[in-house]
């Protein structure tokens, strides 16, 4: 039971993080990051109560109410303040991003067999899903150009982390874990006010736009 | 309660001061004291070492060794410097009516707050706290960097966030693969992730897994430290940010960066042996100090140039310690020093220079500086001949002992790779100083100059260059016995 649920959430995540890939309306892809989150919130208290760390809970609970709601509603609140609702063509098209996402899957799975625990049971699920979503986020890092997918895609790889962390090592230390949520709001909270500052200056938050800088 | 929380408390407390509101003069009495205070204890915590008994808190969360104790001080000493610089450059900012009390308030109280992040970056023991505190240097100074809110101060300030981000969501992932390495070893709780704990384990680490976090965890600290080819923020954000946050980040963070490395290829040297990660320090380096050779030859813009510069010395340092040789390592940490004592001076003389000028495009700049700005070009020429590393300067030593660990060692390749490299980078900053600040004086026909004037953050300049300038002949010896109880730690391992 404990392991159908873990597979089935980390699978979820994955596809969230895919379904993201294939989306252009910014609303959607904050919903389906609100969602994946949630997923890992879930990930973390079955690995809590099943294996009786108590901690974990923690984890789970400040998962959910960080990354799974304040987060996103932050960012839809951005997203409405500005009035940009859609991401514009990405620098490749939707049916060749999700091919190289694919083949991105395919490079996490095998890389996590190497592990100590990876070559057998859940964890070995945990870990592939985890670095296959890390890939993902780096993509989209990568080929998106709306300062708000960058911030979601920073967000993925960071839920990419957790979930190796969650996976592999059961979580960590409870204070260190309270200290990088902190982080990740603030540098959450930062963001949002640069892109405010950005729509204010350019009238645009398309990052491409930034390249006065160079040499 | 012991000096080394009160070494962290007082910066703390001077930002809190600074970012409230209240008159300018206390801020700045406040700013310039509280950094003051922070340098003496930093030198109480290391004096407190060298005396043999470490100090330590939170259960050993937080320890000082010997390269602890040297970043501290180096940290400390920047950190005043800067603060004293800060008042001066910000004072002139209000002569020409551009701050405003929000911006009083950011910058009295952020500059301080980067120094706190920065001691407990170098003091950090647990891998959990440094990246927490690392993540704390970025966030202290995105605003900084926007301080001037310029169109390209966003683009910079984006970059910055993104790319700094970025890389320490790869560092996280690093230390959480390492911990997952050391799973049945490590133990439970907080001291799971002590430094001292890893380094006792080390042995028994799973090698697979801890070679992917020791790979992660350098590209991500090496993002904050500035190697190439992750050190595509750092040009951007030299330029936009206010000179003295510059300093904070070129003489301050680049060393607390460099601490993180050094304490990840120490827990990969124990576990997987020297070669691995020493070749990484090696690579990473090697490319950081080409890489900057063309960007230093066709440079448009002074801070930019800096910028270079700094990313040319992380990698030397990083050479050095790549070179896998205790001479080398000797000669990374004596130059990690002499550059903290150096950088200041001519990040302080090109930030007044540009402040006159109003820009620091050379186009704006250029031409017969010393006419305008006698003492700031005096320093910047100054510090340009100690930066680029002629004798009887510091790092003129510091390079040759790590060109002579090179040439003796088994990289000898990489180290005639390396001193060609140093020697275009040498006439190179070289061409683009003398073409700065000699040549005839020119007309301003519109918008000139406005006429430098012996402020505290001039003398607070004057204060950098004497101690770079003595530093040269005379080391005291309680500095030197860090720098060895340093290369101890890094080449001991211990």
């Amino acid at each position: 039971m404990t392991v159908n649920v873990l597979i089935l959430c980390a699978a979820g995540m994955l596809v969230s993080a895919l379904l993201m890939v294939g989306q252009k309306a910014l609303f959607t892809a904050i919903r389906l990051y609100g969602a994946q989150s949630l997923l890992l919130a879930v990930v973390a208290a079955t690995i809590a109560i099943s294996e009786g760390r108590h901690e974990l809970l923690v984890t789970a609970a400040l998962t959910a109410s960080l990354k799974g709601i304040l987060i996103p509603w932050f960012l839809m609140r951005t997203v409405d303040r500005i009035g940009i609702h859609r991401e514009i063509e990405p620098f490749l098209n939707v049916p060749a991003s999700l091919l190289i996402c694919l083949g991105l899957t395919v490079i996490g799975y095998r890389v996590s067999t190497g592990f100590q625990e990876g070559s057998r049971g859940v964890s070995h699920h945990l870990i592939g899903v985890a670095l296959s979503i890390l890939l993902i986020g780096l993509f989209l890092m990568v080929t998106r150009r709306k300062a708000i997918t960058q911030i979601l895609a920073l967000l993925t790889v960071e839920n990419a982390v957790f979930l190796v962390a969650v996976g592999v090592t059961t979580g960590m230390p409870l204070i260190v874990e309270l200290g990088i949520s902190f982080d990740v709001i603030v540098a959450v909270l930062i963001l949002g006010i640069l892109v405010h500052r950005i729509v204010d200056r350019f009238e645009s938050m398309d990052v491409s736009r930034l390249s006065n800088l160079k040499g | 309660m012991n000096v080394l929380v009160w070494t962290l408390v007082a910066p703390l407390v001077t930002a809190a001061i600074g970012g409230l509101p209240g008159p300018r003069r206390l801020k700045e009495a406040t700013m310039v004291s509280g950094l003051a205070v922070t340098f003496l204890l930093c030198i109480a915590t290391a004096r407190q070492f060298l005396e043999g008994s470490p100090p330590s808190a939170f259960a050993d969360a937080l320890r000082v060794d010997g390269l602890s104790a040297l970043v501290l001080v180096l940290c400390g000493l920047v950190g005043l410097l800067s603060g004293a610089y800060g008042v001066g450059y910000l004072r002139r900012n209000e002569a020409r009516g551009l701050v405003t009390p929000r911006l009083r308030r950011e910058f009295y109280g952020l500059i301080p707050a980067y120094v706190f992040a920065m001691l407990l970056v170098s003091v950090s023991n647990n891998l959990g706290v440094l990246w927490i505190a690392v993540e704390l240097t970025t966030l202290a100074s995105v605003f900084l960097i926007t301080f001037h809110d310029r169109d390209t101060s966003l683009e910079a300030g984006w970059k910055f966030l993104v790319l700094g981000s970025l890389g320490l969501a790869f560092a996280l992932l690093g230390t959480v693969l390492m911990f997952a390495a050391g799973r049945s070893d490590l133990g439970e709780g907080m001291s799971a992730l002590h430094w001292t704990r890893f380094m006792e384990v080390a042995p028994e680490l799973h090698p697979f897994t801890l070679r992917l976090g020791v790979v992660f965890a350098l590209i991500g600290y090496g993002t904050k430290a500035g190697l190439a080819p992750m050190h595509t923020w750092k040009p951007d954000a030299y330029r936009e940010a206010p000179s003295p946050a510059v300093v904070l980040m070129a003489a301050g963070m680049l060393n607390g960066a460099l601490y993180c490395v050094l304490r990840i290829h120490l827990i990969s040297k124990a576990a997987l042996g020297p070669e691995f990660s020493s070749g990484l320090l090696l690579t990473l380096g090697l490319l950081s100090v080409v890489i900057a050779t063309p960007f230093i030859l066709i440079q448009w813009n002074l801070k930019r140039l800096l910028a270079y510069s700094s990313i040319e010395h992380v990698g030397i340092m990083a050479v050095g310690v790549g070179l896998g040789a205790e001479a080398g390592v000797f000669g990374a940490l004596l130059h990690m020093t002499y550059h903290s004592l150096a950088k200041p001076v001519a990040l302080f003389s090109a930030g007044t220079l540009g402040q006159l000028h109003r820009s620091s495009d050379f186009d704006r700049i250029r031409g017969g500086t010393f006419s305008r700005a006698p003492i700031a070009s005096t320093l910047f020429v100054l510090s340009a001949v100690i930066m680029t590393g002629s004798p009887p300067f510091g790092l003129f030593f510091s390079e040759m002992t790590i060109l002579k660990a090179g040439f003796f060692g088994s990289h000898v390749t990489a180290t005639s790779v390396f001193l060609g490299a140093l020697v275009v980078l040498f006439c190179g900053f070289a061409y683009q100083v003398a073409h700065l600040v000699l040549g005839s004086s020119r007309e301003f026909t519109e918008d000139s100059p406005d006429p430098e004037r012996f402020d505290v953050g001039m003398a607070a300049a004057v204060v950098a260059a004497v101690i770079a300038v003595v530093s040269a002949f005379y080391l005291p010896a309680p500095l030197i016995a860090l720098i060895r109880a340093a290369t101890e730690v890094v080449w001991g391992g211990a």
